[in-house]
Parts: C-alpha cells; sequence; structure tokens
C-alpha cells in the first residue's frame, strides 16, 4: 500500500507578500538618523553578554564558517562569510564592552547608521540564521545567535528590509499576517467541521493547546486539518487557540510582546503541552528563549507537531499503517533541528510509516538550509541568491534517489516548492504531518 | 650592558609582566562580563559532559563539514605543533627551560626540532600569503592578523639565523635579536588573537553547552 507521500499540499503556490505592495521601496523612518542609531546600539550593548564576549574574543579571523554557509557556497563571494556579517556587533563590543576597549578606542572606527545600512543585505538576505556555521568553527564560535541581535538592532533602527517592515507593520496595525488572521482561523475551522473533523476552538481548559500559523493559514491549511485529525484519533484534550496565530514579530518588542501574550493563553488553560503548527522560526524562541524574556521556564512542554507526533509514535500512543517501502528523504528545518534538537522524533515516524529513509550527505545537525529561512523567502530582491542556495539542496536530494521529500516546516516547504518550479524541479515536498494523517491505522 | 644582557635581563622581564598582566587583565575582563542564565528546560542535563565533549571534539568537525576546509584545518594544527616542538624540544633551549622554572626534560633530537621548525616557518609564510590574497579572509583580516603572526615567524626565522650563524654579524647578537622577537610576541600576546590560547576551550566548552542544552551536539 502507498503512503501517500507524493498527495496532498497546496493547489498552487501560495503568495507571502503580506502588506509589501502596500510600502514605498524604501521604508522611511520617523525618527531622526541619530535617534536611529543610538537604538540599534542600545540593542547590540544590552544583548551582548560575556558568552559572546567570549566568543568575539576568541575568533582568529580563519574564515573556514564560510565553508559551512550556504550562500558562500553557492556563490563563492566573501561578503556572505558569516563572520563578516557581524563585525559591526564585534567593533561596538571591542570599543565599548571589550577589556581592551581603551585600545579600541584609539584603532577602530565607531559604528555609523550608514554601516548599519550596508550591514542590511549581509544579515537579511544573506543569512537565514540556520546555524550551520555554528557546527563549523573550530574555536566553538556562535555565530547565529549574534545574527540574531544584529537583526534585532536594525529592526530598532527602522532598517528592516521592505518586505519585513510590512509584515511588522501589518502585525501591529492589524493584528493579521500576509492579510489572515483570527476570521481565516475560525472560517477554516468550519469548513473542517464540514468535513466532519472537530477542531475544538478556544476552550476554557485543555491540557493540549495547538497553534496554527499565517504560513498555514495562507498555504497549506491541509497542516491544520492533519494536526486535528491526529489529535482527535489519539483522544487528546485539545484546544486550538484562535487569538494567537503563531507570530514572533521581527522587531525586539514585538517578538516578546507576542511571546508573552501567547505564554499567557497557553497558561491560562492549564495546559501541559503546546504544540506549535509546522513552522521552524517559533520552535527556538518558544522551547528556549522564551524563558529569557520571561524570566522564568514557561510553565507546559513545547513541542513542533512533527516532534509530538513522532514522540506519540515512539510511545506507542499513536499508530500509523505502513507503507510500500517508498524511499523518502527527510529535510530538517534548522530551527526545529540545529537549534532545537528535534532529529528522533521525525525520523520514528518515517519508520513507522513503513517508508526508506534516505538521509542526504548534510543531514541532521549538518542539514542545509533550505536557503529561505529567518523570513529571507519574502524577501523579494534576494530571489537570486535564494534560488542558487537551493541548488545545493537540490544536488543532496537528487543524490539520495528518493521518490520525495517529507519535512516538519511549512517554510522550508514554500522555498522547495518556489525554487522547485524555478528549476522545473519535481520531486514533491509533502509535510510529514500530513502524511502521517493520511495514514492513521 | 650589552644587547645581550639587555635582551636576557630588562627586555625579558619587562615582556614577562606585560605578558602575566596583560592575560589576567584580558581574561579577568572578558570572565566577569555578566552573562545571561538560560532558564529553559534542558534537553540534555549533563551540560559539563556536553560541554567538555565540545572541548575535544570541536577538532575535528563531521565529514560534510569537513571536507571544504581540510588544508586549512590541518595546516592551522600542524603548524601549532610543529611551532610548539621547536620551542619545546630544541636542545639549545632546554637549559633556558631549566633556569627560568628550575626544570627541565629531554631533547628531541635537532633534525627533528629544526625540522618542524622549518615546517611551522613554511606554513606560516605559505598562511600569511594566503590570508593576504583569499577574498574571505582578506576581506575579515586585521591588522591583528599580521602583526600576530608576523610576531609568531619572528622567533622562528630569528632562531634559525642564530644556529646557523646566517648573518655575518656576531653570534651573541643574532642571539640577542632572537630572544628579544620572543620578548616582542610576550608583550603583544595579551593585546591580539594569541590570546585564542587561553580561550579556545572556554568558548568551545560554551558551545558544547549550549548547544548540549537544546539536544545537539556541538
Amino acid at each position: 500500500m502507498s503512503a501517500n507521500i507524493y498527495e496532498g499540499g497546496t493547489a498552487g503556490l501560495p503568495q507571502f507578500r503580506g502588506g509589501a505592495s502596500k510600502t514605498a521601496e524604501r521604508p522611511v523612518s520617523r525618527r531622526t538618523d541619530a535617534e536611529r542609531l543610538a537604538r540599534a546600539k542600545d540593542v547590540i550593548l544590552r544583548e551582548v553578554d560575556g558568552a559572546h564576549a567570549t566568543y568575539l574574543e576568541t575568533c582568529i579571523r580563519c574564515g573556514m564558517c564560510a565553508e559551512a554557509c550556504h550562500f558562500y557556497r553557492a556563490t563563492g563571494e566573501a561578503k556572505w562569510t558569516p563572520i563578516y556579517k557581524v563585525q559591526p556587533l564585534k567593533r561596538l563590543y571591542q570599543r565599548e564592552l571589550g577589556p581592551m576597549r581603551w585600545l579600541h578606542r584609539l584603532v577602530t572606527k565607531d559604528v555609523t547608521l550608514k554601516d548599519l545600512e550596508d550591514w542590511q543585505e549581509l544579515v537579511y538576505d544573506g543569512c537565514t540564521e540556520c546555524g550551520r556555521c555554528d557546527l563549523m568553527c573550530p574555536m566553538g564560535i556562535q555565530i547565529s545567535p549574534m545574527i540574531g541581535i544584529m537583526r534585532r538592532a536594525l529592526a530598532e533602527a527602522d532598517l528592516l528590509p521592505k518586505e519585513l517592515a510590512a509584515v511588522a507593520e501589518e502585525q501591529k496595525r492589524d493584528g493579521t499576517v500576509f492579510g489572515v488572521g483570527r476570521a481565516d482561523i475560525l472560517a477554516l475551522v468550519q469548513q473542517l467541521a464540514a468535513k466532519g473533523i472537530a477542531v475544538p476552538v478556544d476552550k476554557e481548559r485543555a491540557t493540549v493547546v495547538l497553534l496554527t500559523s499565517a504560513v498555514d493559514l495562507k498555504g497549506f491549511q491541509g497542516s491544520l486539518e492533519a494536526s486535528a485529525r491526529i489529535l482527535n484519533r489519539m483522544g487528546v484534550d485539545w484546544t486550538l487557540l484562535s487569538h494567537s496565530i503563531e507570530l514572533l514579530g521581527t522587531g525586539e518588542s514585538l517578538r516578546e510582546l507576542n511571546v508573552r501574550r501567547l505564554v499567557d493563553e497557553v497558561t491560562r488553560r492549564d495546559a501541559a503541552v503546546l504544540i506549535l503548527p509546522e513552522c521552524g522560526h517559533a520552535y527556538p524562541a518558544l522551547r528556549f528563549d522564551s524563558a529569557h524574556m520571561l524570566g522564568e521556564p514557561v510553565p507546559f512542554e513545547v513541542y513542533s507537531a512533527a516532534e509530538y507526533f513522532g514522540k506519540a509514535v515512539q510511545e506507542g500512543r499513536l499508530k500509523l499503517r505502513k507503507g510500500a517501502g517508498e524511499k523518502v528523504t527527510y529535510h530538517d528545518p534548522c530551527k526545529v533541528g540545529r537549534h532545537g534538537g528535534v532529529f528522533d522524533e521525525p525520523r520514528a515516524a518515517i519508520k513507522a510509516l513503513g517508508l526508506e529513509l534516505k538521509e542526504m550527505e548534510s543531514h541532521a545537525r549538518t542539514n542545509y538550509c533550505c536557503g529561505g529561512g529567518g523570513g529571507q523567502f519574502l524577501i523579494e530582491r534576494a530571489k537570486p541568491l535564494r534560488q542558487r542556495a537551493f541548488e545545493i539542496k537540490m544536488r543532496e536530494v537528487d543524490d539520495t534517489g528518493a521518490q520525495a521529500v517529507l519535512t516538519g516546516c511549512n517554510s522550508c516547504r514554500i522555498n522547495y516548492l518556489n525554487g522547485g518550479a524555478n528549476a522545473n524541479w519535481k520531486t514533491p515536498v509533502r509535510s510529514l504531518v500530513e502524511v502521517m494523517a493520511a495514514n492513521l491505522e | 650592558m650589552n644587547l645581550l644582557e639587555f635582551a636576557r635581563g630588562p627586555a625579558f622581564n619587562f615582556a614577562l609582566i606585560v605578558f602575566v598582566f596583560g592575560v589576567v587583565w584580558r581574561l579577568a575582563g572578558l570572565f566577569l562580563q555578566w552573562r545571561r542564565r538560560d532558564l529553559s528546560k534542558p534537553r540534555q542535563h549533563n551540560l559539563i559532559v556536553a560541554g567538555t565533549r565540545a572541548m575535544l571534539m570541536r577538532s575535528l568537525p563531521p565529514h560534510e563539514l569537513e571536507k571544504h576546509i581540510v588544508f586549512q584545518h590541518m595546516s592551522g594544527y600542524a603548524w601549532h605543533i610543529a611551532w610548539f616542538i621547536s620551542l619545546l624540544f630544541f636542545a639549545p633551549h632546554l637549559p633556558f627551560f631549566k633556569q627560568f622554572l628550575g626544570f627541565a626534560w629531554p631533547a628531541l633530537p635537532n633534525w627533528i626540532s629544526l625540522g618542524a621548525g622549518a615546517v611551522a616557518l613554511a606554513l606560516l609564510l605559505t598562511l600569511v600569503i594566503r590570508r593576504a590574497t583569499n577574498p574571505v579572509l582578506k576581506q575579515i583580516s586585521t591588522w591583528d592578523d599580521y602583526i600576530s603572526v608576523v610576531l609568531t615567524i619572528l622567533p622562528l626565522a630569528t632562531g634559525f639565523l642564530a644556529y646557523g650563524r646566517l648573518l655575518p654579524i656576531r653570534y651573541e647578537t643574532l642571539l640577542a635579536l632572537h630572544l628579544l622577537s620572543i620578548c616582542a610576541l610576550l608583550v603583544w600576546y595579551p593585546f591580539g588573537k594569541l590570546m585564542h590560547l587561553f580561550l579556545t576551550f572556554p568558548s568551545r566548552f560554551q558551545a558544547g553547552a549550549l548547544l548540549g542544552r537544546k539536544g545537539v551536539e556541538a
């Protein structure tokens, strides 16, 4: 029997432009240049701690991190060297925080707004915060968390790329992302009810809370359906939150606000488990970073959908129908895998489905990014760069001989679908959770 | 006081004071900085094991990463090992260690120590040329990189000059230049990237513990 690895997914490629078309080519800041620079510096000086300092002091500028970066590997352009992308942060650290700051103030230039403008392309277009460079560095330097600081600093200086600025603006103004919000969730729930799939919404108490995402609502509605079908089959006491679509915000304050709001919603329901949708970027933020934002660990377990259902398979709480041994490969979403440690559970599900897993050369912790993570897939001008990075991924998939790619992140799916369409690449890319839902025993 | 006496006496003592005080200053300034306490629930509980493992295992990255960096990676380790062999096991150096530390150890045959020194010198020269010409390295290099490599090469170069009496000047002067090059290295040490000798393992440990918390092998 086939495990339906070729069917399902989106009918056509969704457009994730959000409000980008409404914005000017270059967003205009209402702040003065001095204010913008001060805000950016403030973020860096506040967020850089002793751990970052140790990394910055240890760097010997060997450049090996470049060889881990899909953008450098794809283009050979030196500007994509990961450690170069945090140069302004390093300079500011050396001049203001480092133990040798008195020396560096004499020999290095201060960071200017022009520097930050110049670095916008490097940290947004040319980095998906995938963290592969973090594994390469012989000194153990973790560059991707410092890219995160750079991004938050640039956001505070009103230097988000226009597409991301539009999404952030829409979030603040309308509470929606990509034009979708609570009304769309409720409409989808009604559609699912018409198909006989019960989705309990906003129950006062529930053991498990499920979120959906703007990406799912816009392009992959099968994801919510799949999660609902599996949870119903497992007989779990669950509810879907309609107020909090999984979104984190692009600026520092918005991100924290959204995390706090979400944690409050889940805590209020006495939930033991929060399941995040098949969307990578929220996972490390809620699973690991939220404790820092809140000053205490969250009082519930955080899982990604593929992780939760894979764990249920491992524990025997979820039975799946075995397929006919089709060859598949698994794409580890960077934020869930390398940044989250979720490797075994999806593979347990693939095994339970009776599929033959053909691993890519770079898989699990060394997996290559799909090329569009960290919001990069929204940036129009980065499309050629994204495509070249995706070609690495395509080659690795092709080398496995797999008949389909499974993954646990719909943002990755978008990049596979777009990149594949551009290259006339026919390998199907499926949601692991959807394949599981199609094969419930 | 002649040049050799100056190099052996005041110059070396000054260099040693700068070295010790500078290293302590930089390490203290670094390790006393505030650190974010990670309150998240760890996936792996023994973070000391994870950190220690990373201190050792980071020397050998997985094949899919290593295959693109073989020359640079291996040449880096090779010159370090060769440099320290020539420093620690070259017979003429051991009386100095005996006098300075109160004890010494057996020397290696001179052909091994000198061979190691030659390998270190050749690799350092190759790597500095590579740094000046490779687009990635050129872009990220600073004055620190060039000062550090020159000051690492100088003791080797002057050592060969003195041992082989390769310049038509007095041996004592050549020896004094060799000692002064070591003084220069010690003085520069705390200010630049050479500090990675003290920082590599703490940095690797941190990375191992951070990734270990997430259940990822560093």
